[in-house]
């Protein structure tokens, strides 16, 4: 029983970070229906500048917040430079694009940094906590990370349901000729969509390097169960990432804890599959068919 | 006293593809009317809205509101500039909720004060609205949903209202409300309207001016009393 609770506790950190890629992937699917294929990699970059400026400066903060400001910019310029022209084409170029996209992050980063794991530290504590003598399974740090990306997740909420910037998002994605008729800047609005995704990657990608160790393909299997956790949510659906991510990552920490961790990544593969055959819209969603 | 039209349109050509829609149409809005734009189908007439709105480019011709020059420039501008156009299939935002779509209309031109007065005024013009603030607005019938969309492009207090066939799938008794709504409009506010309309009848009933298109050309302008009595030209364009 013990065990179980710590499996449970355990997972949750994990699975809070699957659920930050998850949101990212949602948001840019709402607002553009795209699957943004090169998430992880933008997330991995914005992590690699993170590393750059705590070498620099010793401040893990500076890092953080460079990152996530980084994680907007890049969200931004990528969708103004690169997605803009293929938002109103066939689906499959948007897939091509941003799977070049992916595989030309993974490259600049190999230049710039080299292909050496690196180590990049984590915000608090990694030491276990205790309640009175019994060790919980989680540390400091995994508090922190759930509540960052919960935070993230309510700030998001809030943005959507309660400022005039959310509506405009919204209706943007719901349907944006009758948006435009209405005066909304459509393509700025589109912008600010990809750039709060990034900012949400970035998020997920300083939050788990620690785990993961940092390498230009670090972000890779991170963004397989991310979006395997947006597909169990429903890709339409924000709250269905947050689950989608908390049920993979519970899910796959009490298969690495009672079968073994090396089964885990079969285990991740297996649940996208699953999913794919007998709910592909997801928990959260309404049901209709996609062509990504 | 300017004798400037609400909205001119200048010898427009568009189309898409190959295919050309409007082959050369002028016409002028005068302020504070009624202007109905009927013909068949495939005569062109939301191709015009969608031209003036900023959609679709003309290839030649000139638009202008209140004399300012609109040809080739963006929707967002053209909104911005005081028009409004509700379009074919009205453009309910189904997802959002009444209020949230109205809101929406209200964006651009207002901050947070004048969003809430011209939602109050919104409301007190549209009781029906009122009540149903809160609802998805995927809820509201088909007349409802018309109430709506105009109410929402109303707003930003636009100069000019373009209406595509707002009475399309509405029951008659439905779609005199809804006449007789953009009647009061224009009565009570000076709303300038450009109506186009498949249902002759209706528009002409409540129109100053008429503009028949056929095939992309206009082949009648004259006020609506004067078309509405033209049997022969009902009955070759208008169908009664």
């Amino acid at each position: 029983m013990r065990e179980f609770i710590q499996f449970t506790l355990g997972g949750i950190s994990f699975g809070m970070v699957y659920a930050a890629i998850a949101l990212s992937l949602v948001l840019i699917w709402r607002g553009t229906r795209i699957l943004n294929y090169s998430q992880g990699a933008m997330a991995m970059l914005t992590t690699y500048i993170a590393f750059t400026v705590i070498g620099h400066t010793g401040n893990y903060w500076a890092g953080f917040v460079v990152a996530l400001a980084a994680g907007m910019v890049l969200g931004a310029v990528i969708e103004r430079t690169v997605i803009r022209p293929v938002e109103n084409k066939p689906p499959l170029n948007a897939v091509v694009v941003t799977i070049g996209l992916l595989v030309f992050l993974e490259g600049l980063a190999g230049i710039i940094y080299g292909g050496q794991y690196r180590s990049f530290p984590p915000a608090f504590s990694i030491t276990g906590l205790r309640a009175g003598s019994v060790s919980l399974g989680i540390s400091r740090n995994d508090v922190f990370v759930a509540g960052a990306v919960l935070a993230a997740a309510l700030g998001l909420a809030v943005l959507f349901r309660y400022t005039s910037t959310g509506l405009r998002l919204r209706a943007a994605a719901f349907n944006a000729y009758a948006a435009r008729l209405l005066g909304v800047r459509v393509g700025r609005v589109l912008t600010l969509g990809w750039a709060l995704a990034g900012l949400i990657g970035a998020l997920a990608g300083v939050l788990v390097s620690p785990a993961t160790f940092l390498y230009p393909a670090s972000m890779d299997s991170i963004f397989v169960l991310g979006f395997t956790a947006a597909v169990i949510g429903g890709l339409d659906s924000p709250v269905g990432a947050v689950v989608g991510g908390l049920i993979l990552g519970v899910a796959l920490n009490y298969v690495g804890g009672y079968l073994g961790s090396n089964l885990v990544p079969i285990f991740g593969l297996a649940a996208l599959i699953v999913i794919l055959m007998i709910r592909p819209s997801g928990l959260f969603s309404a049901g209709t068919s996609r062509q990504v | 006293m300017t004798d400037q039209p609400a909205l001119a349109v200048e010898d427009v050509v568009a189309g898409y593809g190959g295919v050309l829609a409007l082959r050369g149409v002028s016409l002028a809005v005068r302020p504070g009317t009624i202007t109905a734009v009927l013909g068949a189908n495939g005569a062109g007439k939301t191709t015009l809205l969608t031209t003036i709105s900023g959609f679709v480019r003309p290839r030649q011709g000139r638009i202008t509101l209140a004399g300012a020059d609109l040809t080739r420039r963006r929707p967002e501008e053209i909104v911005r500039a005081g028009l409004a156009h509700v379009p074919e299939g009205q453009g309910v935002i189904t997802e959002l909720t009444v209020e949230e779509n109205l809101r929406l209309g209200a964006l651009w031109r207002h901050g947070h004060t004048g969003r809430a007065e011209a939602l109050a005024d919104a409301y007190r013009r549209f009781p029906l609205l009122a009540a149903a603030r809160g609802r998805s607005a995927g809820t509201l019938s088909g007349g409802e949903r018309q109430i709506l969309v105009i109410a929402r492009a109303l707003m930003a207090r636009p100069r000019v209202l373009l209406l595509d066939e707002p009475s399309l799938g509405l029951a008659p008794r439905i779609v005199a409300q809804v006449m007789s709504l953009i009647r009061r409009l224009r009565d009570e506010t000076g709303l300038t309207v450009l109506l186009v309309e498949q249902n002759a009848r209706s528009a002409l009933g409540i129109a100053d001016r008429g503009v028949v298109l056929n095939l992309g050309k206009v082949v009648a302008a004259e006020d609506a009393a004067v078309l509405a009595a033209d049997v022969g030209l009902r009955q070759h364009y208008l169908g009664f």
